[in-house]
């Protein structure tokens, strides 16, 4: 990461630009391909307290942004994270020391989901005592109890959990905010700062006739019975509503459960799918049925009882403003499946009880908390908020990066400072594979001579061949980013950048013709000019300038020279 | 090798050798670089001034390199090499470049012991010996070679010439490439070794013919090359033949 110093602005690789809490992924791509999973896995816990959960389910915006895209395919980013989490997960897991309370001031946190326990984790190892609270009996908020455990296992959650309370986070379970425990009580206790990350519980209602009837739950509150081991009454022919990854797990957990037939009924085509497109072809393989362009227009009963859906068929229309074609229903369409169980999945609101009135956000159709985007303080000085409670619905990575925000705002506030000023993140993209001219030149793992491995899901069991193919998929990143993302600031490697001195420069262009990443340029006066932005340090400008007006700021000739007097004399 | 272990300097790449790593024998030194494309070929030729028997560059295995074509690069600086070792009478062998698969074993020590087996037979490097003298001329004339303007820029635009074409839209074989290279730093051996002949002592074409090996034609005609590029002046005619007398460059 290159930061400006006049503008503040940070420069980054586009996957650690894209990932919205900034997890320096450059770095730790490169110590898997140098053996240095440790280390590796520490560069992801600076950012990020769950690098096996995100490693499982994680949505990866980092993928998305690779450059190795226009090669061939992006890197297996999530795939990496994952292999470095279990390889301590494998092995004698991780306790980390208890970090010494360095300050007095108590923060209460409350709710332990991805951003309750973010923030957790980050004041812990600042120093401060925080505590969580937490409604239900066990922490981990919805990857906990609404992620389904083929997808992320219960014991990988308990293991983040355990790594975060290992560092000196207490956190308190069953209790209820609002009932147990309120605003004013915890003042009344004396926590100096509060943190309410309560997420969005409630499932959204359909909005059709018939949906009072038994047998139409919501996706939250199936996927949580099933987490808690309730007994689940699961129809033979289940019908789920929504294309979104709840949407998917709850008929792929239908499924596993005992229902016969599964399908998913969507209302826009599967582009707009908002589930990962992964899991989609995954809940096909699990045999459910994907039925798209179809609505539901009310849920028909017996005796209190599902017993059919009547969907009207739908066409996409103009975009609307996300941007997504608008279903239009298709008149005279109608037709009913039969059905005994409707799960609806069309997204999660909060539970409007839960929310102190005073900070309400006015303008949200939904009920969710007002909070500043870049510090997260609410209208109450001291609380702030954070997660999907203000953003509404979001992912765990989101999450997470709200928890980080509302650490700083908490750490800035309790210490006295300015929490507001110049908390504004400016983070622009940087890389040299932008220039197509560039990237033709990588060879290197072409997907032509050997397919890219991306499946490193398996087991550890076969671990020196997931170990040697995490490599190889962490040697495909083209390290893309500025120079000192490579290995993040550690002793493996100096953040090196060619120097130009212009007075020996006769702007023969030699440079600009060896560097692999172009970083070299010559300027209007046919002089080389470095964009340290782009330069890698590599130095084979240095080692080709015909004049030797290009030296490397630390490997320089002379440090070379040094290195190579003989130890040994006659 | 008679009698004592060669004497060893390694270049590495940053990357073809990380992590934990097995102490090197006694006889050898590393110098770490970021890409084993830093290296400077005059580097390594100071590196044999300083009477190292040996030296070994250590890289990442095409394809793979961290920066794409650090590999390629120190290939094109190992071929001069070898060459302009071979002019100065040190044997090519000397220099090996090795490259480290991403995969396999990654300790450099290894590398290490089994080059210093491959050279075991060679004798002791000559700077030093009773030779000193002529060889320490060779290896100054040698990495004047490559310091010169006109190998460099030749070497720095290897990709542009041999891949797209120049700004007459010619494009350039690997082959003749390979060619003008050889033809270049040769000359330009030749020429630092008789500026470095006439330094002290002004000497005639017939001199300069029997110290280099050279045909007196030859001779001339990089007399005449180097007297325009003021390298070299008439001293004074001695009988029929001009004597030559090196100048300060």
């Amino acid at each position: 990461m290159v930061i400006e110093a006049t503008t503040g602005v940070r420069k980054m690789p586009p996957c650690r630009a894209e990932c919205p809490a900034h997890v320096n992924v450059q770095a730790y791509v490169s110590l898997i391909q140098r053996r240095k999973y440790k280390e590796a896995l520490e560069i992801i816990r600076q950012d990020l307290a769950f690098p096996a959960i995100c490693g499982r389910v994680c949505f990866s915006p980092c993928q998305d942004a690779c450059s190795r895209v226009d090669v061939d395919q992006a890197v297996a980013i999530r795939a990496l994270k994952k292999f470095v989490a279990d390889i301590e997960r494998k092995g004698e897991g991780s306790r980390p020391k208890q970090i010494p309370k360095t300050h007095k001031e108590k923060v209460a946190i409350v709710g332990a989901g991805p951003a309750g326990l973010m923030a957790a984790y980050e004041l812990a190892k600042l120093g401060y005592p925080a505590t969580v609270f937490e409604r239900m009996s066990e922490p981990g908020g919805m990857m906990r109890y609404c992620i389904p455990d083929f997808r992320l296992e219960k014991s990988v959650v308990a293991g983040e959990i355990d790594y975060i309370k290992a560092l000196g986070v207490d956190i308190k379970t069953g209790v209820e905010f609002g009932k147990d425990i309120t605003i004013e009580s915890l003042w009344k206790e004396g926590y100096l700062a509060i943190f309410l990350a309560i997420g969005t519980q409630g499932g959204m209602r359909l909005g059709v006739p018939g949906e009072d009837l038994q047998g139409v739950v919501s996706a939250v509150d199936f996927l949580k019975d099933v987490a808690l081991r309730k007994p689940v009454r699961i129809g033979k022919k289940v019908a789920v509503v929504g294309g979104g990854n709840s949407a998917i797990d709850a008929a792929r957990t239908a499924r596993r459960v005992g229902a016969k037939e599964v399908m998913i009924l969507y209302r826009r085509s599967r582009e707009e799918m908002p589930a990962l497109p992964s899991e989609v072809m995954e809940a096909d393989r699990d045999g459910v049925q994907i039925n798209l362009l179809e609505a539901p227009k009310q849920i028909l009963g017996r005796n209190g009882e599902v017993m059919a859906i009547e969907c009207v068929h739908m066409k996409l229309g103009e975009p609307d403003e996300s941007g997504r074609r608008r279903p239009v229903p298709i008149t005279g369409s109608e037709h009913i499946y039969e059905t005994d169980m409707v799960i609806s999945a069309l997204g999660q609101i909060a539970e409007s009880s839960s929310i102190p009135d005073p900070l309400l956000d006015k303008k949200s159709r939904t009920p969710l908390i007002q909070a500043d985007p870049v510090t997260l303080e609410t209208n109450l000085p001291g609380v702030f908020a954070g997660g999907d409670i203000v953003s509404g619905p979001a992912s765990i990575i989101e999450a997470v990066a709200a928890g980080k925000k509302v650490a700083k705002s908490i750490d800035l506030y309790l210490t006295g400072r300015d929490f507001r000023k110049g908390r504004e993140e400016k983070v622009v993209a940087t890389s040299w594979a932008k220039n197509q001219a560039v990237i033709k030149k990588v060879a290197r793992y072409n997907a032509g001579e050997e397919t890219p491995r991306t499946n490193i899901e398996e087991t550890l069991d076969r671990m020196e061949t997931v170990e040697r193919e995490a490599r190889w998929e962490a040697c495909r990143c083209l390290g893309c980013g500025p120079c000192a993302e490579c290995l993040g600031n550690t002793e493996l490697c100096e953040a090196d950048k060619a120097v130009v001195d212009a007075d020996l420069c006769i702007g023969c262009n030699v440079c600009a013709v060896v560097c692999p990443v172009d970083a070299v340029k010559k300027n209007e006066d046919n002089i080389a000019e470095v964009d340290r932005d782009l330069c890698k340090g590599c130095g084979i400008c240095a080692a080709r300038c015909p004049t030797r007006a290009i030296s490397m700021e630390k490997m320089t000739d002379e440090r070379i020279r040094s290195l190579t007097t003989p130890s040994c004399k006659e | 090798m008679t009698g004592r272990e060669p004497r060893i300097i390694c270049f590495s790449c940053n990357f073809a050798f990380c992590g934990q790593q097995t102490p090197l024998p006694e006889n050898a030194k590393v110098a770490k670089v970021q890409c084993i494309g830093r290296i400077d070929p005059v580097s390594v030729l100071e590196v044999f001034e300083k009477g190292v028997d040996a030296v070994m560059l250590a890289g990442c295995k095409p394809p793979d390199c961290h920066y794409q074509e650090g590999n390629a690069q120190a290939e094109l600086a190992v071929g001069i090499l070898k060459r302009l070792l071979k002019y100065s009478g040190l044997e090519p062998e000397r220099l090996k470049l090795v490259w480290v698969p991403p995969f396999e074993d990654q300790d450099l020590a290894r590398y290490v012991k089994a080059f210093s087996e491959e050279i075991a037979n060679l004798p002791s490097s000559p700077v030093g010996s009773s030779n000193a003298e002529a060889s320490m001329l060779n290896l100054i004339a040698a990495k004047n070679a490559v310091a010169q303007f006109r190998t460099r820029v030749l070497l720095g635009r290897e990709k542009e010439l041999t891949e797209s074409a120049n700004a007459y839209g010619e494009k350039m074989s690997k082959g003749s490439y390979d060619e003008m290279l050889d033809e270049i730093v040769g000359d330009e051996f030749i020429r630092y070794k008789i500026h470095f002949l006439t330094k002290n002592v002004p000497m005639s074409v017939s001199d300069l013919a029997k110290a280099t090996g050279l045909k007196p034609s030859e001779v001339l005609n990089h007399i005449v090359d180097m007297r325009r590029k003021n390298m070299l002046a008439v001293d004074h005619i001695e009988g029929a033949s001009p004597v030559y007398k090196a100048l300060e460059i």
